[in-house]
């Protein structure tokens, strides 16, 4: 076999190339964010460090990533090119197969590295938040009342979280991909149970704030009942009139397990701001003006809760994307040629004595995600206790 | 200041022209301008002001210890004539510490949590002095029993957790006073601690100078607590000292617009809601970043010339006939002392109570806590918070709820409110018993009838959402108007209301002052048609001069809606000023209820009558008895046996059979409504003296320089009992209140002797000039001795005979009209 391959100057300005949108992209977003950093509050303030800007920059990279996947990869992520086996970066693809450049070479299966990453993040950058979110939703629904009644009501909750995050996490997963298991529909069960808490969670929200208002709440409560039971359908039982939405069995176990997982800590957490949060006097004025206490939980102390969530959602972003890929690695969960971080990664580590560079594109990617995510959190932190 | 030139002694501390800038993100914060201040040897200076005057940054700079954004940008600190500037870090940290030590108002700060207090003390002489461990020890207990704490050997083996807040602060100081400093700074050392406890402290500190020789600087926004403790004062505002001077000549007639205004705005024994009603002093204090030119103070200020004023920065400027007095104001000389701002208030109608709105009746609120849990219910112990608890308020009244920290007013307040619902007796409001009703059972109409305004003005609005929403919300549960457009206009309405601009609608709470927050939670409470408001110390968070506005603009509402007031606090000076009636809690307990003069003139309740004695008063004319209460505050958990107070009581061998230990005493009754819970026969408290009175004759020539009268310091206190009588006239300046010339003096002496039941024995002596030395006769009364401290140092000597004839000279100046 006979591979041509091009000089690694031209991979290197290749691959800048091939970001172009992305680059146009951040220049755009970030630029313009500086500009106006004194007017756009806490996300503003990122901009005065090092460590906000880096943070956000990696962040948005990988999220311009995802949205201009397919204008970024090369090659279809799936497409097997034969003779481009395990190439090494910088192969030339025969002029039968499209041509083009395996611009960080081809995979066991002859697949281009470069495109699976580019494609990869979609995933990640897809079921990551949307999980995270979940688990915050069904974390603060649980979390608000434990820590505003205290009492049993806490107790008890406190003990179920305790349990779940006494559970080895791997082990857990194993346990809900086990085909005895999905048969049982246990998995299905669950995220008919976690998907039904942001639906009760807007539902309440809107009630207990618009109640006499009949010009709103009708129209709110609606809302949240027709665009949450679609989604609900869509996610739980892949059952989009629209077909625009869909769960396949693989990312809805995955979907169930992260949020399972993830939901504890989100609770503890709120839990905790909550009992702190409810000793203020505006709390005090709430009630004494009659207000009921899920009015209190949600629209008193949620929005001054809000610091220290969005830095643990950055944190938990991060530590999803590293579950995921922990996942794909023992073959858990997503389907075997999906193109995530880390089945790539999986992929690559069976024949990492003859082959390094096929596990190296995915492994930085997530590397960078996850630091990114921390930089960010670790920014909005600081500058969130600065006032 | 050219005081260290006249005076042979060498200062203990020099601070020439000392400018401290912090360097933060967004550039320079010139946190202390051009301050300068001398400290002789066993002198204490006061520095007062406002939050965020600068006033700890002067100490923290005193002390080299700004953090690594702070830095002196200008001027110099000479500690014994030498320039701490120039020394190494090695004899900088030889003095810190050692020579000169701080004490701060958190005493936890300065205590190691895990080691025990006699461990502690001991390492002072052992480090600095490397005396033998015997050594040591005794000097750690002799120190002990010198801060005059009881049982030094158990305090040297407890850990500082064991200890109260106050213990905790003696031990602090002694501390301090261990490595024999020189000099000793102080910085609010009294704020977090109970004001019975302050007084013991304040005690304390006031002898340190003589006992020690410790020269002392006290940093304080409490104009009273300076007079008790210091020599001579430095007043702050916004980074710069304004005017500084002997207490005496500043106190009696500062030469500086500020430190008038805020002398008039703070309660004096002369303030009276109705006739003579505080003057705030307008806006408030600048940010360090817009300092205007010229005068900082000048925005603020009534006698602001244009062009004059904040033409150029101005000096610190001498004032004729004071020693050390100085003034930042160029004007000083021009301005009328005695006139009242425009557009102060004039006196009002005094108001008339109306029929009965809140009656509560042998309310008891008991708490169970420990036990619970999942696993388990366990009994746990009861709290009595409240004991039959029985008073009433009518329309139109402000009743004071007065004691001191865990004495179960907010239990009150939550039990009146429905946060809590009472364990027995009844409350009712109206015509509706509302004790067992908890608020979400309540109708709207009852809700929005009892409304509160909290103590804490940064904690009272939601951060997270607009001012005007958070009005708006109200309004909408308290059903007032039909639709938003309605409540919207209403929300604007309370906003003028509150004295507020409606462009603060849209504010978020962050971007509001303390004070506006307060007016905000004002406009919150009186949104609904509140019949009865419970104020839980809604302005002892503020600064002194936002207070009085706030202050002001809570009775005038009140006022206007004849509204029930129950005013918590434990700051009597303002419950004297605002309060109609007065109901004094101590440990769950009234301890005693009457009228506002009942309760300010014997008899009293020995708790009030300590409680009384603990406000500092920020009158050099005023003459009050010291009594320093033993002990702490006992836990509600473990209450005493028999009288709550009586493990505090001085007047408890007074009571025959152990009675006090035993027996809770009964309510008795001491007529028209005055009532006390105390085993105290007729005869004790018919020889109870008022604890404060006036030095009229200081009064009638206080603020006259030095030279005018040159030496009138000898006088005889006058006889008016408590300040339930009215104050002395005054002839120039402090509180020059409209109404201050109307009474003449016949009128004066005519209206105090009706207000109080002992007078009559006294009357002679009270409208006597300058009558023989009465405190020496009346001191024979007085049967006990152990804490009885003899009256402060604002007390003139009595001995001493008088040198002139008050009523000319008090003819001779000029009269306002
Ligand atoms: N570490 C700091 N960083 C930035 N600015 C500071 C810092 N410390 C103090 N300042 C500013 O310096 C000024 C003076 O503060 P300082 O603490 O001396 O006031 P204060 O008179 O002691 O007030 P308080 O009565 O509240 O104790 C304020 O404007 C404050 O905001
Ligand atoms: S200098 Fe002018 S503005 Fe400043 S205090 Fe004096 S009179 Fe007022
Ligand atoms: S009953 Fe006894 S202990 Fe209680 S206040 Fe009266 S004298 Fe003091
Ligand atoms: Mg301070």
């Amino acid at each position: 076999m006979n591979l041509e391959f091009v000089g690694a100057t031209q991979i290197v300005l290749g691959i800048l190339a091939r970001f172009w949108p992305v680059w146009l992209s951040l220049a755009i977003v970030l630029g313009a964010s500086y500009f106006y950093r004194k007017k756009l509050g806490l996300y503003g303030q990122l901009f005065s460090t090092g460590v906000g800007i880096a943070g956000l920059a990696i962040c948005f990279f990988w999220l311009f990533t995802a949205i201009f996947a397919s204008r970024i990869a090369t090659f279809d992520p799936l497409a097997q090119v034969a003779v481009l086996k395990n190439a090494m970066p910088g192969a030339i693809a025969p002029e039968t197969s499209g041509g083009g450049v395996y611009l960080l070479g081809g995979d066991n299966l002859a697949r281009d590295v470069f495109s699976r990453m580019v494609f990869g993040s979609q995933i990640v950058l897809i079921i990551a938040p949307a999980a995270t979110l979940f688990a915050l939703m069904v974390g603060i629904t649980l979390g608000l009342p434990a820590g505003y009644y205290g009492g049993r009501i806490d107790a008890l909750l406190s003990f179920l979280a305790n349990l779940v995050l006494a559970f080895p996490v791997i082990l857990l997963f194993y346990l809900l991909v086990t085909p005895a298991i999905v048969e049982m529909g246990i998995p299905r069960w669950m995220a008919g149970v976690f998907f039904l808490f942001p639906i009760v969670f807007f539902l309440t929200l809107f009630w207990t704030r618009f109640k006499n208002r009949p010009d709103r709440i009708w129209l709110y409560m609606g809302l949240t009942i027709v665009i949450g039971g679609w989604i609900y359908a869509s996610l739980v039982f892949n059952a989009d009139p629209f077909r625009i939405l869909s769960l396949t069995p693989n990312q809805l176990n995955i979907f169930a397990a992260v949020v399972f997982a993830s939901s504890p800590g989100v609770f503890r957490i709120v839990r905790g701001l909550t009992m702190d949060i409810k000793t203020r006097d505006y709390v005090a004025a709430a009630q004494t003006r009659g207000e009921s206490p899920w009015y209190i939980m949600l629209w008193e102390i949620l929005p001054n809760a809000r610091g220290p969530l969005i830095v643990d959602a950055c944190l938990r972003i991060g530590y999803t994307t590293i579950l995921l890929g922990t996942l794909g690695y023992f073959g858990l969960g997503l389907a075997p040629e999906s193109p995530d971080w880390g089945t790539a990664i999986k992929d690559a580590s069976r024949l990492l004595r003859s082959f390094i560079h096929p596990a190296l594109p995915p492994t930085i990617a997530l590397m960078s995600f996850v630091l990114g995510l921390n930089l960010l959190a670790d920014s909005l932190r600081e500058q969130s206790m600065k006032d | 200041m050219n005081e260290a030139v006249r005076n042979p002694e060498e200062p203990i501390i020099e601070i020439e022209n000392l400018s401290i800038s912090f360097f933060t993100r967004k550039g320079e914060i010139p946190a202390v301008m051009d301050f300068s201040c001398t400290v002789m040897p066993g002198e204490a200076m006061g520095i007062v002001g406002e939050s965020g005057c600068g006033k700890s940054t002067v100490s923290l700079g005193i002390m080299r210890d700004l953090s690594n954004i702070g830095k002196i940008v200008g001027g110099r600190i000479k500690f014994r004539g030498r320039d701490m500037g120039d020394m190494s870090e090695e004899e900088l940290r030889a003095i810190r510490g050692n020579k000169i030590a701080m004490i701060y108002q958190e005493p936890m700060a300065s205590l190691n949590p895990a080691m025990k207090i006699g461990q502690q003390l001991m390492e002072v002489p052992l480090i600095h002095d490397k005396v033998s461990n015997d050594e040591a020890y005794k000097r750690a207990r002799d120190m002990i029993a010198s801060v005059k704490l009881p049982d030094p050997e158990r305090i040297m083996r407890s850990y500082p957790h064991q200890l109260s807040g106050g213990q905790q602060q003696r031990i602090v100081i002694a501390m301090a006073l261990l490595s024999k400093p020189a000099l000793l700074l102080l910085d609010e050392p009294t704020t977090a601690l109970d004001v019975t406890v302050e007084a013991g402290i304040v005690q304390l500190v006031k002898g340190l100078g003589k006992e020690f020789g410790t020269s002392m600087i006290f940093v304080s926004h409490n104009l009273g607590l300076i007079l008790e403790t210091c020599d001579r004062i430095t007043v702050m505002y916004s980074g710069e000292a304004v005017e500084t001077g002997k207490i005496k000549d500043v106190f009696d007639r500062m030469r500086h617009p500020y430190t008038q205004g805020l002398f008039r705005s703070i309660p004096l024994p002369g303030a009276d809601k109705n006739e003579r009603p505080l003057v705030a002093i307008p806006g408030q204090l600048p940010l360090p970043q817009d300092r205007p030119k010229g005068c900082n103070f000048g925005p603020r200020c009534h006698h602001f010339v244009e062009g004059v004023c904040n033409a150029a920065e101005i000096p610190m400027i001498p004032v004729d006939g004071h020693e050390g007095h100085f003034s930042r104001c160029v004007r000083f000389n021009e301005i009328d002392w005695a006139a009242m701002p425009p557009g102060a208030k004039k006196s009002s109608e005094p108001v008339k109570p109306g029929a009965p709105v809140l009656k509560v009746t042998d309310m008891r609120k008991y708490y169970n806590v420990g036990g619970g849990g999942m696993f388990g219910g366990g009994a746990g112990r009861t709290v009595k918070a409240n004991e039959t608890i029985s008073f009433m308020a009518r329309e139109s009244e402000t009743v004071a709820i007065v004691g001191e920290s865990g004495c179960g007013k907010s239990t009150l307040a939550k039990v009146l409110l429905g946060l809590e619902t009472a364990s027995a007796g009844s409350v009712t409001l109206g015509n509706d018993e509302i004790q067992s009703t908890g608020i979400e059972n309540r109708s709207v109409g009852t809700v929005s009838a009892i409304q509160m305004v909290f103590q804490n003005p940064f904690d009272t609005l939601n951060p997270s959402h607009s001012v005007g929403s958070q009005i708006i919300r109200t309004l909408e549960k308290f059903k007032v108007g039909k639709n938003t457009a309605e409540r919207r206009q209403r929300m604007l309405e309370l906003l003028d209301l509150v004295k507020l601009p409606r462009a603060f609608a849209e504010r978020k709470p962050r971007q509001l002052s303390g004070g506006q927050k307060q007016r905000i939670g004002v406009a919150r409470a009186f949104s609904g048609a509140a019949k009865v408001v419970v104020a839980d110390e809604p302005v002892s968070a503020l600064d002194v001069s936002v207070q009085a506005a706030v202050t002001e603009l809570l009775m005038d509402i009140q006022r206007k809606n004849k509204t029930t007031m129950l005013f918590i606090s434990h700051d009597l000076s303002v419950v004297r000023y605002i309060a109609d009636r007065v109901v004094v809690m101590y440990l769950g307990h009234i301890v005693e209820q009457g009228t506002t003069d009942q309760i300010f003139a014997p008899p009293y309740h020995p708790y009030t009558e300590a409680l009384l004695s603990a406000i500092p008063i920020a009158d050099t004319s005023v003459v009050k008895k010291h009594i320093v209460l033993e002990g702490d505050i006992p836990s509600a958990m473990n209450p005493p046996s028999g009288c709550p107070f009586q493990t505090r009581c001085r007047y408890k061998s007074l009571v025959p059979d152990n009675l006090c230990e035993t027996q809770l005493p009964p309510l008795k009754d001491l007529g028209n409504g005055h009532a006390s819970l105390c085993w105290l026969a007729d005869d004790v408290l018919a020889e109870m003296e008022p604890v404060i009175s006036f030095d009229r004759d200081h009064a009638a020539h206080e603020g006259e320089p030095e030279d005018v009268v040159p030496h009138r310091e000898r006088s005889v206190p006058g006889g008016d009992p408590g300040f339930a009588a009215p104050p002395p006239k005054r002839p120039r300046g402090k509180r020059a209140a409209p109404a201050a010339g109307r009474l003449g003096d016949a009128a004066e002496e005519a209206e105090s002797r009706g207000r109080t039941r002992r007078q009559e024995t006294r009357d002679e002596s009270g409208g006597q000039k300058a009558g023989a030395p009465r405190r020496t006769e009346n001191s024979t009364v007085a049967p006990f001795k152990q804490a009885e401290a003899g009256s402060g140092r604002q007390a003139v000597d009595p001995d001493a005979p008088s040198a002139f004839e008050p009523t000319e000279k008090e003819n001779g100046k000029p009269r306002r009209k």
